[in-house]
């Protein structure tokens, strides 16, 4: 399937949730770890929620991967940054010239970098699990606009859809002598006689689409059928309910002083 | 989730959303059912009456007070060079001009006695099926698999699931999309977008089917297996109207043909008679090549000069024939 999702298709318990229940649980943690500013809270979250939730969606792999690529150079910065230049450090461990390593720093860096790493990697097992179009009919059974359902879908759709359009266009102009290898610059370069046919043609493509959106009945009904209907159990719709009041009382308690 | 999970998906819907959606399908089905009703065999379904549309800031009418009637349940062809005004013309049947395009109007366009610029767009689309030229914009750019994208406009209409899987299980079946239902839509090839945004448009079962350049990029093949369903749909009491450049094809599968030339229908009849006209090239449209082998062969005195030129390649073995029977 080309889409710009990262879902995966696979057969497990967590592939079957109903998708707002898992976009919950998601939203859940997120306000959590964030309320709370201990920095073990959310790397517990992470090793005692997440990681096996990716386990039991058989996505374990592609989240350690993904983990490497796009989260580890990012907290690597984040801690020689904040580890070594954090301005109101006091307890030095360790100093060369204008660095200077600092508990404050580090400890500064350990909250920032578990919270980054809790809300990244939930949000990664959410979509490596949660099919996009399941995704979109569960949202728009618990009443969410057809038409802001279409935007994301749309939105979802919209690079396969640049892509196809831009390979054509390319094809058509190195038919007639543009040349797209050489220099990085070179290629740069060969790249701009690209953008204005592309956004041009986007552009004036709106109003074919639209018409073929007006054939096809789009906003005919305030209330649209759906070919895939999601399960809602009311086990998960009482667990959204004690997730989402959970991550209240969370947020209530370190306002009131209790979680300090 | 596997495709098969998710087909096997139930129990999401009450009795209430039942009930709901048998109310929604009476709706939508009021329209259609009106205009099924309102055309009957004297009528034409279709009628354009002194038509004339020119775009915002254009300097000509591209249509220009042009008449045309089709009848119920006909298959007509619509001709004509680059640029006379085909998809204005189609756009204008299906109630998009004047409804959802800025410009000067004039005259009357009506389906089944209904004048669709009375009404509102979605009436008109319940009316009348339009695919358009592109198919890369007819899908809907929001679904994820053929499967989905199928049942786009049925979700719209409100057509109850189980329905919706019977529509979507026979249309793939009649186009041959069954190995594509679990595919993107943007990763088919240019023939196969064009028979999906075809099959979009046919499930939803319009009384009036208008196609603008629906086998541009379809090859001998998939172009056969278009004009077959329009025959099935025509056979079932569908109204279609075709816009094509392939004469050999209208003349085997219209039961009219309609020339537009400087916006207006210049010779409106059945095949043998509007691809037989002397004019036709000068209309900018291409005549048959059994036509233009037969020409040639009149003008080598192999054909006599009174007899007029085939279209269809039995009418040129019974031409030839009987050239052959008077010379011996």
């Amino acid at each position: 399937m080309t889409t710009t999702t990262l879902y995966l298709e696979r057969t497990s318990a967590l592939h079957r949730l109903n998708p707002v229940t898992k976009l919950v649980a998601l939203l859940s943690i997120i306000l959590a770890v964030f309320a709370v500013p201990h920095w073990w809270i959310p790397l517990g979250i992470v090793a005692v929620v997440i990681v096996p939730a990716a386990v039991l969606g058989r996505v374990g792999g592609r989240l350690l991967r993904l983990f490497l690529i796009l989260l580890l150079p990012l907290l690597v910065v984040l801690f020689l940054i904040q580890g070594l230049f954090y301005p109101d450090g006091s307890t030095v461990l360790w100093e060369w010239g204008l660095a200077q390593l600092t508990t404050e720093g580090l400890l500064f860096a350990l909250t920032i970098g578990s919270r980054l790493t809790a809300l990244v990697l939930g949000s990664l097992v959410f979509v490596l699990t949660t099919d996009p179009a399941r995704l979109m009919s569960a949202l728009t059974q618990v009443g969410m606009s057809p038409k802001i359902a279409y935007v994301i879908s749309a939105s979802l759709q919209i690079i396969p859809a640049f892509q196809a359009r831009a390979q054509s266009i390319l094809l058509a102009q190195q038919a007639r002598g543009l040349a797209i290898v050489g220099s990085p610059l070179k290629r740069a370069r060969a790249l701009l006689p690209l953008l204005g046919p592309l956004i041009l043609g986007m552009i004036t493509d709106v109003d074919e689409r639209s018409t073929a959106m007006e054939a096809r009945a789009f906003g005919a009904t305030p209330k649209p059928t759906s070919l895939i209907v999601v399960p809602d159990p009311v086990g998960e719709r009482v667990a959204r309910w004690l997730m989402f009041l959970s991550a209240i009382a969370v947020v209530v308690l370190v306002v009131v002083g209790v979680i300090a | 989730m596997t495709e098969h999970d998710r087909e096997t998906e139930r129990g999401g819907e009450s009795e209430g959303d039942r009930e709901s959606e048998r109310e929604s399908v009476t709706e939508r089905e009021s329209v259609k059912e009106a205009t099924m009703a309102n055309a009957n065999a004297n009528a034409p379904m279709i009628e354009l009456s002194g038509v004339g549309f020119a775009y915002e800031d254009a300097e000509r009418f591209t249509l220009a007070n042009l008449d045309l009637r089709i009848d119920a349940g006909t298959v007509t062809g619509i001709v004509g060079a680059s640029g006379a005004g085909k998809t204005t013309l189609a756009k204008t049947i299906a109630g998009f001009i004047p409804l959802n395009e800025g410009g000067t109007y004039r005259g009357t366009a009506s389906v089944a006695g209904r004048v669709l610029a009375e009404g509102t767009l979605s009436e008109a689309a319940a009316a009348v099926g339009l695919v358009t030229q592109n198919p890369f914009n007819q899908i809907s750019g929001a679904r994820f698999t053929v499967r989905e994208e199928l049942a786009f406009g049925l979700e719209n209409r409100s057509v109850p699931r189980d329905e919706m899987e019977l529509r979507v299980d026979e249309v793939a079946a009649r186009l041959r999309l069954e190995p594509l239902l679990d595919r993107s839509p943007y990763a088919l090839s240019g023939g196969q977008m064009q028979l999906v945004a075809i099959a979009s448009m046919v499930i939803m079962q319009p009384p009036v089917l208008v196609m603008d350049e629906p086998t541009s990029q379809l090859d001998p093949a998939g172009t056969r297996l278009v004009y077959d369903v329009l025959s099935t749909l025509s056979d079932g009491g569908t109204t279609v109207v075709i816009i094509e450049h392939k004469t050999e094809l209208l003349h085997e599968h219209c039961d009219s043909i309609a020339v537009l030339a400087g916006g207006l229908i210049v010779q409106h009849g059945t095949p043998g008679a509007v691809l037989a006209d002397d004019r036709l090239t000068s209309w900018g449209v291409g005549e048959t090549r059994v036509t233009t082998a037969a020409r040639l062969a009149r003008e080598r005195g192999l054909l006599p000069v009174e007899r007029a030129l085939p279209i269809g390649v039995d009418d040129a073995v019974d031409a030839f024939s009987a050239a052959k029977g008077a010379a011996s």
